[in-house]
């Protein structure tokens, strides 16, 4: 793979810019320097011209005629001119004229300004007609001489000049790209010098290294303080969850090693000696209860998983059918029925008829019963455990209030963690795993809505289920008997 | 022996429990949580001490420390489910004699409990020979001078007590302590009449007495240790 780096890409495509538009820049200097030197070159053209013109005096003869009287002018031994007067006669030329005489090559065209070429050299000419007007004094005004004069200056000076202004504006402009190509590659360096050291850091995570701790500089630029606080977020969320699920799979892993070693002992203390077949009998039964406990962990934490799984994706809320909380709780209760006669305990169930939710029925059914047998293991004979359900502004209210011994203050903020039990010896008796009231919560969370515990030692427990209402159906008349 | 279980799996509790008992016999009391643990170890009456790590109330690691800052030589058997959050390292720095780790064979805790016992009572090896009286703790059984002599398994228990500590005076009372848990009524004419049966049955063939009775004050072996060679 060819890594493309962002500076070079900069530095190349600013060093491009750069030269296009010293080109373009020079080839506006070319145009420029071409106008102004021939204008200046014109005007010195009609100058000399003048200059020439001047130098066009009277003869002194009988025709008063004109003559070119070269004696006076000084002009540069480069240039040329021809002068003429109305009747095509030559009143003389430049030394070093080198076009053969009356070649007309000047007098045909009419054009003030012509491009030559004379013996492989350029010429650029001026043609001016003047007027001479010999004997002013006279009484008729003097006789009035027309004269043409055609006046040259070689051409490559000028040319030498705009050259030089090129080379000149060139050569400073391939400087400049140069110098602002270095200054480019250093103020580039510094200025994406926290990209670098973002690219750096982000580097250094890895599955065994979650800590990414952007250094100020990088929180302080504009364009970068959302990846870095994205990327700090997201490590510390897996962070996290990576951390709970370590500490699932130590505690599930505590839990069923612990199960395990209660059937291994089992079975290891029956074939330790010879026992009677009546013991044998004894002994698997109770090997096929801790299996049966064990088992039931694993469902649990199966249970669990599903539910938890659940809650991250997105839940079709379409395919959810309302579900009634009067019938399960009814239905949870009669299932219960028989454990609570047993422990002499009573159920008072009063939930509105028309409640419904939005929740899966069988979830539902799963936190009332949960809810309901920790009620009841925690009661003692007699006691009586109260269902109450109402609806409170768009939401419905559980209530299952037991009047049993009740959770130390201490203990509260752990009854929601997997695998915790508070009373260790009683709820290992009456079999729990320590996953039920975490399930309740995950549960009621996927449901969106909230669970709460309250609890005064001596005077019970009550557990406050809180669940948004289907409103499209709910209609809060009516009490079950 | 007497051995004290902290465990709060109750159904693990009771096999550990019923095979310390059914196999080398010895008298087992049970603890569900640490508080209940370190209280009954104050007691000072067990030989060894098993310990579970996670437990409510007091955790393993607790009650450990609690006993060795009251001074106890208890030697001390940690159970572990590995993942804790405490290590064995620290365990065994904080005063732990072993560990096994969970799901752990009975037959290797009964082997690790008598070797724990052993090494409390300052004994290397399973076989005990005080004079001409062998007991081998192994196969619980006693020979003197090459006979085999058939013990009950109280009169077994108090022999080893006994031959465990050779030159001390034992009071009945530590006797009950020691091989009785909680769970039986404390008679001292129980041990009384163990002792007498115990010393009958020894002494049938012998010249010297085997156990000397200390009027209010206790048994001791008079068994002398043989000179090596």
């Amino acid at each position: 793979m060819r890594f493309r780096s962002i500076k070079t890409q900069l530095i190349v495509s600013v060093l491009l810019v750069e030269l296009a538009s010293a080109v373009l820049g020079t080839a506006l200097v070319v145009l420029y320097e071409r106008h102004a030197r021939f204008r200046t070159f014109d005007i010195m053209l009609r100058g000399r011209a003048d200059s020439l013109l001047g130098a066009v005096q009277d003869a002194e003869d009988a025709q008063d005629s004109v003559m070119l009287d070269g004696s006076e002018i000084n002009l540069p031994h480069d240039d040329i001119y021809e002068v003429w007067d109305e009747n095509g006669r030559i009143l003389g030329h430049s030394p070093a004229w080198k076009i053969a005489v009356r070649s007309n090559v000047l007098a045909t065209s009419q054009k003030q300004f012509e491009e030559i070429r004379v013996h492989g050299a350029g010429y650029r000419t001026i043609r001016m007609d003047g007027l001479r007007v010999v004997d002013p004094g006279d009484n008729n005004g003097g006789v009035r001489r027309h004269v043409t004069i055609v006046y040259g200056s070689p051409t490559s000076p000028v040319w030498q000049a705009v050259w030089n202004a090129v080379l000149f504006y060139g050569a400073t402009s391939l400087i400049l790209v140069i110098l602002t190509g270095v200054v480019m590659f250093w103020l580039l360096r510094r200025g994406l010098a926290p990209l670098n050291e973002l690219a750096a850091q982000a580097s250094g995570l890895s599955v065994y290294s979650w800590r990414f701790a952007p250094s100020d500089r990088i929180r302080e630029t504009t364009e970068l303080a959302p990846l870095a606080t994205a990327l700090e977020t997201a490590m510390q969320g897996l962070e996290r969850s990576f951390k709970q699920q370590h500490q699932f799979v130590s505690d599930a892993t505590h839990e069923l090693k612990t199960a395990v070693a209660v059937i291994k002992s089992s079975l290891q203390l029956l074939s330790m000696k010879p026992r009677a077949a009546s013991e044998y009998q004894a002994g698997l039964e109770r090997c096929q209860i801790d299996c049966r406990r064990m088992e039931e962990i694993v469902v649990r934490m199966l249970t669990l998983a599903r539910v938890e799984s659940n809650t991250t994706s997105t839940v079709d809320h379409s395919s959810i059918h309302p579900t009634n909380l009067a019938q399960t709780v009814k239905n949870v209760a009669t299932q219960l029925e028989t454990f609570a006669e047993l422990n002499r305990v009573g159920i008072e169930i009063s939930v509105p008829n028309a409640l419904t939710l939005d929740i899966e029925g069988d979830e539902l059914e799963l936190l009332c019963s949960n809810l309901l047998m920790n009620a009841l293991q925690h009661s003692e004979a007699g006691d009586v455990i109260r269902v109450i359900g109402r609806s409170a502004g768009g939401w419905l209210e559980l209530v299952i209030a037991d009047e049993g011994s009740g959770i130390e203050k201490e203990f509260l903020p752990y009854v929601f963690d997997r695998f915790y039990r508070n009373d260790s010896s009683r709820s290992r008796r009456t079999g729990g795993t320590g996953l039920g009231l975490t399930i309740c919560r995950a549960i009621t969370n996927k449901a969106k809505g909230t669970i709460e515990i309250r609890s005064k030692p001596g005077s019970g427990t009550t557990v406050v289920v809180r669940l948004p209402l289907d409103r499209s159906l709910s209609t809060p008349t009516g009490i079950a008997p | 022996m007497r051995i004290l279980l902290v465990e709060d799996e109750v159904r693990l509790a009771e096999n550990v429990a019923a095979a310390l008992r059914e196999i080398p016999g010895y008298a087992v009391d049970c603890a569900s949580d640490g508080q209940m643990g370190a209280s009954l170890a104050s007691n000072r009456c067990y030989d060894l001490i098993i310990l579970d790590l996670m437990l409510p109330l007091l955790d393993g690691q607790g009650v450990l420390r609690k006993l060795r800052a009251d001074r106890d030589l208890t030697p001390v058997l940690i159970l572990t489910a590995r993942g804790e959050a405490t290590s064995i390292i620290e365990l065994l720095n904080t005063g732990a004699d072993d560990y096994l780790a969970k799901p752990f064979d009975l037959g290797e805790l009964i082997a690790r409990s008598k070797a724990l016992i052993r090494r409390g009572k300052g004994v290397a090896h399973p076989l005990l020979r005080l004079s001409d009286v062998e007991l081998d703790t192994l196969q619980q059984s006693v020979t003197r001078a090459g006979h085999v002599i058939d013990l009950t398994p109280m009169e077994y228990h108090i022999l080893e007590y006994l031959m465990h500590r050779p030159k001390v005076i034992v009071s009945k009372r530590e006797l009950l302590e020691h091989l009785y848990d909680y769970n039986w009524e404390h008679h001292s004419n129980v041990i009384e009449a163990h002792v007498s049966n115990l010393r009958r049955k020894l002494d049938w063939d012998a010249t010297d007495p085997s156990i000397e009775t200390l009027r209010g004050r206790g048994y001791r072996l008079s068994l002398r240790e043989q000179p090596r060679g």
